[in-house]
């Protein structure tokens, strides 16, 4: 097998026995990037000199063998709305362009004590609005699997990456499905974790009570792995939860069945306009599951056909406040030549952000404005309110939930970019999950046309474990996470 | 957003909001949105058909209660550093262009 074929256990395995260093293995990594992403376009930035010095730093560590971590040497990227100290980081937005962070998000910290090594970092769409990368200010980046095709979105480059063997693991962010999206469409494990079980410091806000950052890679364990790094309270970030973290990967070599399980499937997520391949195997994943020794039954929640509207409402309310700090003042690009300030902020604003943010800007404002309130965001919350009772009614009887991630396959670049409404109908499945703050993960579990098709698992709040648990032991017994696109 | 198109989306009102929201728009952008902004007002004013007479907002993701960390003075980021990133600076500060200017 080829070194980009390995999960992080594997590498781990030949970094600690000194079969490879991390220096070696770093540099294949970016061999690789440098040969096969000037056609999958997953990275905006490739951070070979940090990379390089932090792969040395990390085999100083393995020598002497002191304080080593399953990802102490082992390659990674991050989505480019992750602050990097020194490192660009644009959110793929022409007006961050050449935005350098003078500090490090908590996240990257983490990952930085542990000596992992930054390989770069991942293309999105603009700030995080969009399904397919193609609201990116740089590029569109195709899935590995089919050139033709979007790799989903937001975190699209993220999953491209991890798909292509471009990075073994990758650190995205869901604001409204943008980790499970794109992992589906890409045939990769990623996990939406509960709102502030990862401190959100230095993670640049798109819509502030949804964001959440969240591992993609190549299996259920290696996902456990990176977020039992990642995870836990944070002073920097006053959102992020107290209760300590578990020591997921342990309780995963520890599982064996899914016996006394209760798996909810909710009939509204299997509707009219699901595909019916995407249907056939999530189908086939839910008996493969029971299989495993869950319960099966189905639930209902009643608000579901409202999510799309609610999380979008929210959406362009939070992300028109969020985004009202790019003036060309103190960072990021700014149009000066001519006039006084304001011209400075129209002419700024209207250069640095690409056509589906000032939609949403336009939107949110409009939300926002007096008379108009009442009748869009609050009315927006108090929805929001009752579709977080469904999910806590389902479970109040179940112990998770199984769902298509999209109603689709990763669909052709182009095919959607011109209708807005159609774009944001993709999320469908993908939303709810972050209105309530819940976790989810996106599993691979079947192709079609040779393209990856997703399951989804969710869970109450801070059942990450039940989720890993579900998907790890689904992947023991099938091979579609070890699936590589030809490249 | 009682009732459906009940809202005037027009090219008076796209502009308003472009200037609340600090956009010089052109007026292919103003065009594309008067028409998008029917659409998509219309398809959220299906919440209307949502009772929510005596249900609270849910501003927050969870039910978990925020943390604040103590207000203990710590070392903060150097003004150089932080400066690093202005389009423009003298000595300490951040230039900008006159607040205004006479036409």
């Amino acid at each position: 097998m080829e070194l980009h074929e390995l999960n992080i256990q594997e590498t781990h395995g030949l970094l600690s026995s000194r079969k490879i260093s991390s220096e070696e293995l770093t540099r294949a990594y970016l061999e690789r990037i440098q040969r096969l992403d000037p056609q999958v376009k997953s990275y905006v930035t490739v951070s070979g000199d940090v990379a390089l010095e932090q792969a040395k730093k990390a085999d100083e560590r393995i020598k002497s063998g002191e304080g080593l971590t399953p990802l102490t040497g082992i390659p990674y990227s991050a989505k480019d709305s992750i602050s990097t100290r020194g490192v660009n980081t644009t959110c793929s937005s022409r007006i961050l362009e050449n935005y350098k962070p003078f500090y490090d998000s908590t996240a990257i910290k983490k990952l930085n004590s542990a000596s992992s090594v930054l390989l770069g970092k991942n293309n999105m769409d603009e700030f995080g609005m969009g399904s397919s990368t193609e609201n990116s200010g740089f590029f569109t980046t195709r899935n590995p699997w089919n050139f033709d095709h979007v790799p989903g979105g937001s975190s699209g480059g993220s999953a491209a990456a991890v798909a292509a063997g471009l990075a073994p693991f990758t650190l995205g962010e869901d604001t409204g499905g943008s980790v499970r999206h794109p992992a589906s469409f890409c045939g990769v494990t990623g996990l939406k974790t509960t709102y502030g079980r990862v401190s959100r410091y230095g993670l640049i806000p798109l819509v502030s009570s949804f964001d959440t950052i969240g591992p993609m890679a190549r299996s259920a364990y290696d996902v456990a792995l990176v977020l039992e790094a990642i995870a836990g309270h944070d002073p920097k970030d006053s959102t992020s939860r107290i209760e300590p973290v578990q020591s997921y990967s342990e309780s995963l070599k520890k599982a064996e069945s899914l016996r006394g399980l209760r798996i909810g499937i909710p009939k509204e997520y299997f509707v009219e306009g699901l595909d019916k391949d995407v249907d056939a195997s999530v189908r086939a994943a839910i008996k493969q599951v029971e299989s495993l020794g869950a319960e099966v039954m189905e639930v209902s929640l009643p608000h579901t056909q409202y999510a799309i509207p609610v999380y979008y409402l929210i959406l362009f309310a939070e992300a028109s406040s969020n985004l009202a700090k790019y003036d060309g003042v103190r960072f990021g690009m700014s149009e000066r030549k001519t006039g006084d300030l304001m011209d400075v902020y129209l002419k700024t604003r209207e250069a640095g952000f690409g056509a589906e943010t000032k939609r949403r800007i336009m939107l949110g404002t409009f939300a926002l404005s007096a008379g108009y309130y009442d009748a869009y965001y609050l009315k927006a919350q108090k929805v929001r309110a009752l579709i977080r009772q469904d999910f806590q009614k389902a479970f109040e009887t179940c112990d998770a939930l199984i769902t298509p991630v999209a109603p689709t396959t990763a669909f052709r670049i182009g095919e959607k970019i011109s209708n807005p409404l159609d774009m944001y109908l993709s999320d469908v499945f993908v939303v709810a999950v972050n209105l309530a703050g819940i976790p989810a993960m996106s599993v691979p579990c079947g192709f079609s046309n040779g393209l990856p098709i997703g399951v989804q698992v969710m869970g109450p709040h801070l059942s990450e474990e039940t989720l890993l648990r579900i998907g790890h032991l689904y992947q023991m017994q099938t091979d579609w996470h070890t699936k590589h696109p030809p490249l | 957003m009682s009732e459906k198109s009940q809202i005037q989306v027009d090219e008076k009102l796209v502009k308003d909001i472009a200037s609340l929201a600090r956009l010089d728009l052109t007026a292919d952008e103003t065009a594309m949105f008067v028409s998008q902004f029917k659409d998509i007002l219309d398809y959220v004013s299906i919440l209307n058909e949502v009772d929510t007479e005596n249900v609270a907002p849910a501003y927050l993701s969870s039910s978990s209660k925020n943390s604040p960390r103590e207000d203990v003075i710590e070392d903060s980021v150097s003004t150089e550093d932080f400066l690093a990133n202005a389009p423009q600076t003298k000595d300490d500060y951040v230039v900008i262009p006159r607040v205004h200017v006479e036409q």
